[in-house]
């Protein structure tokens, strides 16, 4: 595999079609072959008044986390584009738009701000676009277009992702925005040969690739249709609601119905009604609603029903950033609600993790009769990767729930107190088994009953079931060069592949670190923890909330403090501030 | 400007305002020809159409097509630093010349017949312009040439690889053909006296020109081997090509300077300079004209003036000395001073000092006309002698042939004038509705084509001169014609109607629409200027400007409650009484 | 804010060193550099000691990238200026930036020029400016055992010094016009053939190129009067014309080059010319002369910065070789280089 290794930023003013570019790109090289890690940041407003950026890591091995550094800065609008020149390498490349509509006061052009060693590109994309296709709204597929030929990009990769996104709105269209792409990587093969020798080229890596871009929140919606859901209940909150618009479009191909309620109260209750009634569903929120289902979850845990709930988290408190990404609902997640509530709460840190643990966060709902919060983030749900999906099993859709056998019927239990914690199920209209449930404690029939030993009993056999959950669980995931390093790094959620990504490198530099990938939340493998722990000196736990949520969960379990490093800026974690970190503890 | 369904014809003064700064071409044609007009019809392959309009105004489009100096190229608004080159208007001229169909319908007079004479001295393009319009008002016309042939400096002092005998020769005949008396051979001063002439006809008019050389003044100037361009120029279109050396130095910066040295190749020389006093920055030709001079082997040389001819009898060296330009002054040209010491000596067997020509003097009529120049009042073309009148290069000294068209034809206004008392000629600014333009926005983007000449350069030395440039091909001409943005057109926002969406902002290629505070108009109520504004509560007007519109209609089309209009707007120059045509 | 700000187009060796020079003779200013290439700062008058395998590319280079940084000297890479307005002190840069200056030299150098007559061949001839150019002539080399040079400027006599190194084959056809700002003659003629023939060199006095092309096995066929030649490659040297033609619409004195006085002044408050660029009268040599050479160059950038920076020095013509041609002084390195 190559070391190639290129991010490229698109940035433009909303109206520009900014994003739909970087979507391009990301299509056009993943079909090339490469891997793409690739994530946008937009206003809310639809036009005129913001900045759009799309960044994508491209690389020939699959990329843990976004660089710190820009390798490549296409500027649709130059006035936004300069606020990044500080993200973009040294020796970086711009490419601009060198004949805009009307004179610039000097300052107002990014060429007045590239630095020394910084390669500049003019490329009329403006003048390119109306002289392909009589109009500048292709102005930024002319600006792919030189980016492709400078980069060494065959323009057949790019074709098929704009007949892909183009094709449906029509011959005129679809032709308009070839002609545009092609007159921009005509411009760079002829106009541009000034000093594109040094670049890096972008060669195809492989025939026809099988690897599919998908965001966090699409390939959350694909596993909770491969695991066979047939109801989706939700409500619109940012970043949760593509979910609901993919569901929406798929779910009822497979017979199954996407209901939009009318708040996240009534969104849970139905999700617990469905599984109650033995059938798959699930929601998806934010922090703010995640707060409204609180008391129905623990309900769930209460009645021992299964739900799964997707809560991607953003900035908060309360309504908070909606467009920003944070990692501080690990609290509420974790120990919201009244009472002695355990529920199983799972964190994938990348995309195909969020496709593996939505699957598995159904069968252990059904397995443990219990609500299962899967904690993802703005970050992770928006971002886009390539990856080759898993194909699906028996065990996707099938029936994880523990019926009971047959000799239990007309003496039903359905709370009885077992071994393992989990009491067999019956569903519902099941001939021979009668019982209630209710939210209030109850007998081992289900009958309301407050006396003090039971409930002393109850709580034990829903804590054992709990923790009997553990070996189903993704354990925890050692990345160790040494016996005893000197720092050993744990953190969850995208922030891990960051993190990981600067334990790399500071292994490379001879320094003695470690990392250690948290997935269970709830309950945690604090065996497995505890002894990375003592193998490690110090213990750094980055996390992308203020309190540091993570090290106060898992905190006790080192022998001394941990060192947090908590940041809550809106944008993930980078490499680098993690990096100094390590130093300024190891060196 | 209010629409109606009929076309307007307008006499407004800000209309005739609107129409200097929006047509810039036509503005800057001294017959105001039509020239949006024209290319379109080359598009719409209508060259005979095309040939017409410009017949109307400028009368000669076969010979100015090759050899006009074409001030409204250089004020053509494709032309502006950011949109790229101008449109080749003179190339299309040439074009429709070449392409219409060759019968072209004769004239007929526009009033009866009046019966009154006129002389015209000087069958150059002054005079032969002012014949025309003269014998079409209806009087009759007696034209007196010095020389053979009609056409002035068209015949004498161009040569024929600039412009075919025989095109020339056509459009001359047209013109004469229109019952003109022309007599060649007729010497004012020697065969015929002006006093006399004043005596037989109503009216005389002098376009005689310059034909009196500039003398250089220095020693050795009348020594075998060294000739004025003006001189040498005419002897060869008459048939006397004069005898030239292998080493040939042309004095000036004209086009005479650069018909020498081309000619002087032709006629066997090796190396022929053109030496300047000033630089090739200053060189009043055209670039084309400079770069074929070049390809030929003409090489220029700069910051020189001749000092003296040396040589005993016989032209043998020439001294100069190095100049030094200062910064432009009021007429334009650089100042330049001599530099004391720097004398230094070229080699040379020829000399052609082509450095300029001025009136000649005609035999003292009276103490009104002296040193034997006529003088007229400035724009009136009278003299202070009653039923004199002179015009063109005579009067203003070397100009153009554009120019001087257009002198010979304001000439023959005021005489008619003089003669009915009435106008002859009149200005209407035509506005009429009209479909947005058709023009997709990627024409504005298809580069100039550059005329083809004659290749490879042996050819051009043949013994019978070969015409250089070729002209464009139908097809060519078509394709160059895309290019003039059609600035006729006319595209307005109803303010009233306007919601102030900016989409047409948006999709604008340049700073052509504005939102402003405030417009400044003229005494004529034409508008000025404006002042913008980014400021939302100050924006009291939202504007096309179109003095910088390139009329690519995006606006008009993308405006979502339809509020912008387009028009036709015309400058039409023609003789009253013509029908208008349909 | 009433900042001075002086910009110098160019980044060559008259460009960079009237900056340095500048920078040290107004601590505060602000200075900018506008250059069309992508291409560091490097030594021209090296290459052909690059392409003969004498130096390394590093040693093309005089100047640290952070040398600017350190000056505080803006470099602008790949931007061309497009138009100069002395009367409103702005000028205009090719992607329609306008930029205020109240001090500016024109270090804007020349282009290897082709006269008219050859240009149908262009295609077909190599010329040496740039790094990148004299990367082309390593890479063509390699395959090529014979070079014929066309001119007679000092790169030209560089150029086949360095292919006389490479063991080359070398034709030499001299050029009247490659001789700019000298005037030809017989005379220099003679000179400039007996040095050449003593390094080894076959001369072809002078002739009239009849043709070039290609034929079938990629060698080059020239047809000089009446006699052809094949040869690997054909290098083309007629000296560099100033390239200058950006200028044409805002009102400075050019000819040859842009006319300047004694103290490089065009004529304009505030305006040097300097380095390939500017023709200069000089009384010294009763006539105009452009510098040529690279020591000159670099004195001339100088000389300009000093007076723009309100110093009054005059270029003077002084060197380590004066070359006379019928009475006239010329300023050149010419014969120390071969």
């Amino acid at each position: 595999m190559s070391r190639t290794d290129i991010t490229v930023e698109i940035c433009g003013m909303s109206g520009d079609g900014t994003i739909a570019a970087g979507g391009l790109l990301n299509d056009a090289l993943a079909e090339a072959g490469f891997s793409i890690l690739a994530f946008d940041s937009y206003p809310a407003e639809i036009r005129g008044f913001g900045r759009c950026i799309t960044r994508s890591r491209i690389t020939g091995t699959q990329p843990l986390a976004l660089s710190d550094k820009t390798d490549v800065l296409i500027s649709l609008d130059d006035k936004q584009s300069i606020s990044r020149i500080p993200i973009l390498r040294e020796n970086g490349a711009v490419l601009f738009d060198n004949h805009p509509p009307a004179f610039l006061p000097e300052g107002e052009s990014i060429a007045a701000h590239v630095g020394t060693e910084m390669q500049l590109f003019g490329v009329p994309f403006g003048d390119l676009a109306s002289g392909a296709s009589g109009s500048l709204r292709g102005r930024n597929l002319a600006a792919l277009g030189a980016f492709a030929s400078l980069f060494g990009v065959q323009a057949e990769s790019f074709h098929q992702a704009i007949e892909k996104k183009f094709g449906p709105k029509g011959e005129a269209v679809l032709d308009a925005n070839l002609k545009c792409f092609d007159a921009g990587f005509e411009y760079g093969l002829k106009d541009l040969d000034d000093g594109s020798d040094g670049l890096p080229k972008l060669e195809r890596q492989a025939e026809g690739s099988e690897a599919s871009l998908l965001s966090g929140n699409v390939a959350i919606a694909r596993a909770a249709l491969d695991a066979g859901i047939s109801l989706y209940f939700g409500y619109p909150i940012t970043p949760a609601t593509p979910i609901m618009e993919y569901l929406a479009k798929e779910l009822p191909k497979t017979g199954g119905k996407v209901v939009q309620m009318e708040d996240e109260i009534s969104s849970i209750g139905a999700v617990l009604g469905s599984f109650y009634a033995g059938k798959r569903a699930m929601t998806a929120t934010s922090g703010p609603g995640l707060a409204l289902m609180t008391e129905l979850i623990t309900h769930g845990v209460m009645a021992e029903i299964p739900a799964v709930i997707l809560d991607a988290q953003r900035g908060g408190p309360a309504t908070g950033l909606p467009t920003k990404t944070e990692q501080s609902d690990l609290h509420a997640a974790v120990y919201g609600g009244p009472g002695d509530s355990p529920r199983i709460v799972l964190a994938p840190s990348n995309v195909l993790e969020c496709y593996q643990f939505t699957l598995k966060s159904f069968q252990l709902a059904e397995k443990y009769q219990i609500p299962v919060i899967l904690l993802t983030s703005f970050y992770l749900d928006n971002r886009v990767e390539t990856l080759r999906l898993p194909s699906r099993t028996e065990t996707d859709t099938g029936d994880w729930n523990v019926y009971p056998d047959d000799d239990s019927k007309g003496n039903y239990r359905r709370f009885e107190i077992t071994e393992s914690g989990i009491s067999p199920r019956a569903l519902p209209g099941s001939e021979g088994f009668i019982f209630t449930t209710t939210g209030l404690e109850h007998s081992e029939r289900g009958i309301p009953e407050y006396g003090g030993d039971n409930h002393m009993r109850m709580s034990e056999k829903r804590h054992r079931k709990i923790a009997s959950a553990l070996p189903d669980l993704p354990p925890p995931r050692e990345f160790l060069k040494n016996e005893k390093p000197d720092l050993g790094v744990i953190s969850w959620g995208p922030t891990f592949g960051t993190a990981l990504e600067a334990v790399e490198k500071a292994q490379e530099e001879g320094l003695s670190v470690a990392a250690l990938k948290i997935t269970s939340l709830f309950p945690y493998h604090a065996e497995a923890i505890g002894q990375f722990m003592q193998r490690c000196g110090d213990i750094l736990i980055p996390e992308l909330n203020f309190q540091g949520q993570l090290a106060n969960l898992i905190g006790h379990l080192h022998r001394k403090e941990v060192i947090r490093l908590n940041q809550v800026t809106g944008s993930p974690m980078e490499v680098g501030t993690i990096f100094d970190k390590i130093r300024s503890i190891v060196d | 400007m209010t629409r109606k369904a009929d076309p307007i014809q307008s006499t407004r003064a800000e209309d005739f305002d609107y129409m200097k700064v929006n047509v810039p071409c036509q503005d800057a044609c001294p017959v105001l020809t039509n020239v949006p007009a024209y290319i379109r019809a080359v598009y719409e392959n209508d060259f005979t159409l095309s040939y017409n309009i410009n017949l109307e105004s400028n009368l000669f489009p076969g010979v100015l097509g090759r050899i006009c100096s074409r001030p409204c190229e250089s004020k053509c608004r494709h032309g502006e630093k950011e949109l790229g080159k101008p449109v080749n208007i003179c190339y299309l001229k040439r074009a429709a010349a070449d392409f219409r169909d060759r019968q072209v319908p004769r004239e007929t007079l526009i009033h009866h017949r009046i019966s009154k004479n006129v002389a015209i001295v000087g069958a150059g393009p002054s005079g032969l312009a002012a014949a025309h319009d003269l014998a079409l008002s209806g009087l009759s016309v007696s034209v007196l040439e010095a020389m053979e042939k009609p056409g002035g400096m068209l015949y004498y002092g161009i040569p024929a690889f600039r412009l075919p005998r025989a095109v020339l020769t056509e459009e001359i005949e047209r013109v004469l053909d229109l019952g003109i008396d022309f007599r060649p051979g007729i010497r004012l001063g020697k065969d015929i006296t002006l006093a006399g002439l004043l005596k037989d006809f109503d009216a005389v008019l002098l376009a005689t020109g310059c034909y009196h050389p500039r003398r250089l003044n220095i020693p050795g100037e009348a020594f075998d081997g060294v000739f004025s361009g003006l001189q040498f120029m005419m002897d060869l279109n008459s048939g006397r090509p004069p005898r030239v050396g292998k080493k040939v130095l042309v004095l000036g910066a004209g086009f005479t300077a650069f018909d020498c040295a081309r000619s002087a190749l032709r006629l066997g020389a090796e190396d022929v300079s053109i030496c300047l006093r000033r630089t090739e920055e200053d060189l009043a030709v055209t670039r084309e004209e400079v770069l074929e001079a070049k390809r030929e082997g003409v090489r220029i040389e700069s910051l020189m003036v001749a000092k003296t001819i040396l040589g005993n009898g016989n032209l043998k060296r020439v001294e100069f000395i190095r100049t030094r330009p200062g910064l432009p002054g009021t007429a334009g040209k650089r100042e330049i001073t001599t530099i004391k010491g720097s004398e230094f000596v070229l080699d040379a067997d020829t000399v052609i000092a082509a450095t300029g020509q001025g009136p000649e003097p005609i035999p003292i009529l009276d103490e009104r006309t002296p040193e034997g120049i006529v003088t007229v009042e400035k724009g009136s073309f009278r003299s202070p002698v009653a039923g004199l009148f002179a015009a063109g290069d005579y009067v203003t000294g070397p100009s153009t042939v554009i120019q001087a068209i257009a002198a010979g034809r304001k000439a023959a206004a005021a005489i008619v004038t003089e003669m009915t008392g009435r106008d002859c000629r009149e200005r209407v600014v035509r506005i009429e509705d009209t479909v947005t333009t058709d023009r997709p926005r990627t024409w504005d983007f298809l580069p100039t084509l550059e005329i083809p000449t004659l290749e490879p350069m042996q050819d051009r030395f043949d013994i019978n001169p070969k015409e250089v440039e070729l002209g464009y091909a139908e097809e060519q001409a078509q394709t160059e014609s895309k290019r003039c943005y059609l600035c006729y057109l006319h595209y307005e926002i109803d303010i009233k109607r306007c919601i102030y969406c900016r989409y047409c902002i948006d999709v604008a290629p340049r700073d052509c629409i504005k939102l402003v505070k405030r417009m400044t108009t003229n005494e004529n109520g034409a508008v000025t200027g404006f002042e913008e504004t980014s400021v939302w509560r100050d924006v009291n007007g939202i504007i096309i400007d179109n003095s910088r519109c390139i009329r690519c209609g995006a606006c008009m089309k993308i405006c979502p409650v339809d509020c912008i209009s387009v028009s036709k707007v015309q400058l039409l120059e023609r003789p009253i009484g013509r029908a208008e045509e349909a | 804010m009433k900042e001075e700000h002086f910009i110098i187009i160019g980044m060559g060796p008259s460009g960079t060193k009237a900056a340095i020079t500048l920078r040290k003779q107004a601590p505060e200013a602000r200075i900018t550099i506008l250059s069309k290439d992508a291409e560091r700062a490097f030594t021209p008058h090296m290459l052909p000691d690059f392409i003969a395998g004498k130096i390394l590319e590093k040693d093309l280079y005089p100047y640290d990238p952070s040398t600017w940084d350190d000056l505080d000297i803006h470099i602008r890479r790949c931007q061309r200026v497009t138009d100069v307005s002395p009367g409103n002190g702005h000028l205009l840069l090719d992607h329609r930036e306008v930029l205020r200056f109240t001090g500016l030299i024109l270090a804007v150098g020349g282009r290897p020029q082709i006269p008219e007559p050859y240009l149908p061949f262009q295609d077909l001839m190599s010329t040496l400016k740039t790094v990148k150019d004299a990367k082309q002539w390593i890479e063509k080399l390699e395959g090529v055992d014979s070079v014929l040079v066309i001119g007679g400027d000092l790169t030209s006599l560089a150029v086949a010094k360095a292919l006389l190194h490479l063991g080359k084959k070398v034709f030499f056809l001299i050029n009247e016009d490659a001789f700019w700002p000298l005037r030809y003659d017989m005379d220099l003629m003679r000179k400039v053939s007996e040095r050449l023939s003593q390094g080894g060199v076959e001369v072809i006095p002078s002739g009239k190129l009849g043709g070039l092309f290609r034929n079938a096995n990629g060698k080059t066929q020239v047809r000089i009067d009446d006699r052809t030649l094949q040869v690997g490659m054909v290098g083309t040297f007629f000296g560099l014309a100033p390239d200058i033609r950006f200028l044409a619409r805002s009102g400075f004195s050019m000819d040859r080059g842009i006319l300047v006085d004694e103290y490089l002044n065009t004529g304009f408050e505030g305006i040097y010319a300097t380095g390939d660029c500017a023709q200069v009268y000089h009384p010294g040599l009763r006539d105009y002369w452009v510098s040529i050479g690279y020591e000159n160059a670099l004195n001339l950038g100088r000389i300009a910065a000093l007076n723009l920076a309100g110093r009054r020095v005059q270029a003077k013509v002084s060197g380590e070789s004066i070359f006379k041609v019928r009475g006239v002084n010329v300023n050149t390195s010419w014969w120390v280089e071969f």
